[in-house]
């Protein structure tokens, strides 16, 4: 008995060990020409956070003409390389790293493997590697399309925006846009905004920071907040959501997805269409022609949900309009990072 | 005899000049609510009503760390011990939410969030006074074992059905300016204004006051009268655990009503510069408190005006205070002597 038994292990072992073989001679081998490899690697954190990095994996998934995509999610900073390096030894085609943390070690692996197409989600590119395409972002129009939408939403003529911090230029960009926006609505709205007072280390972790200066904005007759600035922008969004008649605006995803605190006010959010972008650059790279350097993505509001009937027609038609002559270069912001 | 010379020695501030500032200092800013009332009612209510708001998790830090120093030990794991709770709260009540009235989960959350304060609290004390190991590496231990616990088990997309509410206090809450600063508050914000007087009033004017002080000051003194030196500091550092809880609970149930990695952001630390500031008495951390939550809703309310004053500046606006505190105004800051000792009897 015990003896077929041991005979039976010893058969299943190589029956296993055979189909193992078997698999490991990969139909969709990276290295060869005629199959077309995309490897996303995260920034720290999960591939399913409902941020950046879902957001840039959904572009990797829906890209057209990839015979096989994988990621990796990073789970320490001093992983970027590393990472990136196991994609690049396996031959992948294009490599798209996410995060503007991950900017040094993209640079350095795509000159490690130049034949190799990298693209790096919100990678700002001081000079043009020829293997490498930035996919950033105009922040200040989507917050000039939140800042529109917020001035005529507003009934008490107040409005407020609770950020990170200044030493982070898209932040910058998202209040100027806003502020912008708005007065072009209404010239002579109140507009009261605030930064985080601390550093780069807690200004978008604070979320009990944002919600006691929403609530001090709130309290001031600001009826609609825009909340930019990560953590400590939802802190002030789900300060909203618990006060009476007053709308929240979010900021570089559908907070709608990632921040259900906010439900109670969150009326849209100012994106940056992070996946249509990646879908573009694969599309590009796949046709041989990566655009080395700077490429801007696309950005927009985030749909209305619960409050789809609270925003009349006239505002939508009003927006999408906004949107167009924004898209069209036919309207200023009014942000201006030189000058 | 012991307990006479105790009590005198640590009532620096009853000297007559101390005394005089203090209230010059309270009468200044009276008036100046006063005015900028009259210039301005709605925005010097909603920056006053900021100033609790910010000072509560801050003066809950301090008193923790002040029962923990005063009976010798010192907790620099307040921070530690604020985000494991804001993470414990915030967890039971998610998890019971669903399956019970509203209220009594946010009930149960903040009573496991004290407790989890306290049940970190038995365990730097049983590092420093069982273990006596080295106490800045004890609360070293908690702010790391704390920050690496709550992000391993952080569910992203979490949250509660609700927040502890704001409930004005009847006819109070309809005074100008004092009701809706005061009288118009969520639980824990009432709650940390009344923990400041009963510990006031039980580290000044109770035998457990006195343990707590003599076995701070002088262990060995109070050893030889037959006061436990390991026992008081033991329960000590549990009660005060409880109240870096009880702040913790406050961060996720009442104020922002989710939990985010790291959330406490220093508070703990901060808290520790407040008990310093107030030398190491409940009144004057709350009012050293109330100085740190004045000066970040202030700062909000000069970019709200369109004044662009860099926020660095005003954010170190209360180190800077602290530091002239330190350095002699109103008398000295003095930290009870025994601190960080681990005591060994003889």
């Amino acid at each position: 008995m015990f003896k077929r038994i041991s005979l039976l292990m010893v058969i299943l072992a190589l029956v296993s060990l055979v189909l193992a073989a078997c698999n490991s001679s990969d139909p969709e081998d990276c290295s060869s020409d005629e199959v077309f490899c995309v490897g996303l690697v995260t920034d720290v954190g999960e591939v399913d956070d409902k941020s950046f990095n879902q957001s840039a994996w959904e572009g990797v998934q829906g890209a057209e003409g990839v015979d096989k995509v994988e990621f990796i999610e990073t789970g320490d900073a001093k992983d970027y390389g590393a990472n990136i390096a196991l994609f690049a030894e396996d031959g992948y085609d294009v490599i798209v790293t996410v995060g503007f943390a991950m900017g040094e070690a993209t640079a350095e692996a795509a000159a490690t493997y130049p034949d190799i197409d990298f693209i790096g989600v919100d990678q700002f590119q001081g000079e043009a590697i020829d293997n490498v395409a930035g996919l950033i972002f105009n922040e200040d129009k989507a917050g000039f399309l939140a800042g529109a939408l917020a001035a005529m939403l507003s009934e008490t003529g107040t409005i407020g925006a609770v950020l990170g911090t200044d030493l982070v230029p898209p932040v910058v960009a998202f209040k100027e846009g806003y502020e912008g926006g708005a007065r072009y609505i209404n010239p002579d709205i109140n507009l009261i905004s605030t930064y985080h007072p601390g550093g780069m280390d807690v200004a978008f972790t604070d979320p009990e920071w944002g919600a006691s200066t929403a609530k001090q904005a709130l309290d001031q007759g600001a009826d609609v907040i825009f909340g930019a600035g990560g953590k400590t922008g939802n802190g002030a969004l789900g300060e909203v959501a618990g006060a009476e008649g007053a709308y929240c605006i979010g900021v570089d995803t559908d907070q709608w997805e990632t921040a259900p605190e906010a439900h109670g006010c969150l009326v849209s959010s100012a994106m940056k269409l992070i996946t249509p972008g990646v879908q573009a650059l694969i599309a590009a790279s796949k046709a041989g022609e990566l655009p080395a350097g700077n490429y801007i993505g696309d950005v927009g509001l985030a749909s209305f949900h619960d409050f789809d009937s609270e925003v009349s027609q006239e505002i939508k038609d009003t927006l999408s309009d906004l949107e167009q002559q924004l898209a069209a270069g036919t309207l200023e912001t009014g942000y201006n990072p030189g000058g | 005899m012991t307990s006479t010379t105790v009590t005198t020695a640590e009532k620096p501030s009853s000297r007559i000049s101390g005394r005089t500032i203090l209230i010059a200092l309270l009468v200044a800013i009276g008036i100046a609510i006063v005015y900028y009332y009259i210039v301005d009612p709605t925005a010097t209510t909603s920056v006053l009503a900021g100033t609790i708001r910010q000072a509560t998790p801050l003066i809950l830090g301090a008193l923790c760390g002040l029962i923990g120093e005063r009976s010798g030990i010192i907790n620099i794991g307040i921070e530690g011990q604020m985000l494991m709770a804001a993470f414990v709260a915030f967890m039971v009540n998610v998890a019971l939410g669903p399956i019970m009235p509203l209220g009594l989960a946010l009930f149960l959350g903040v009573v496991s969030g004290i407790l989890v304060g306290a049940l970190m609290g038995g365990f730097l004390a049983w590092m420093s006074v069982t273990l006596k190991l080295d106490q800045i590496i004890g609360g070293t231990v908690i702010n790391i074992l704390a920050l690496g616990l709550t992000s391993y088990f952080y569910v992203i997309g979490l949250t509660t059905r609700g927040k502890l509410p704001t409930f004005a206090l009847g006819p109070l809450a309809d005074i100008p300016l004092i009701g809706p600063v005061l009288f118009n508050r969520s639980p824990i914000q009432y709650l940390a204004i009344i923990l400041v007087f009963v510990v006031q009033f039980a580290l000044f004017r109770t035998v457990w006051g006195l343990r707590t002080r003599s076995v701070g000051e002088h262990p060995s003194a109070a050893d030889t009268v037959g006061i436990s030196v390991k026992m008081t500091r033991y329960m000590n550092v549990i009660i005060a655990g409880c109240f870096a809880g009880l702040a913790g609970a406050y961060l996720t149930l009442e104020s922002v009503g989710t939990f985010e990695r790291g959330m406490t952001n220093g508070r703990g630390f901060i808290a520790l510069a407040v008990m310093i500031f107030g030398r190491w008495t409940p009144l004057g951390s709350w009012g050293a408190a109330l100085l740190f939550g004045f000066a970040t809703a202030l700062k909000t309310q000069l970019d709200f005006m369109g004044l662009n004053v860099p926020p660095q500046l005003t954010g170190s606006m209360p180190y800077i205070l602290t530091i002239v505190v330190l350095a002699g105004f109103a008398g000295r800051a003095r930290p009870p002597a025994a601190v960080g000792q681990p005591y060994e009897s003889e």
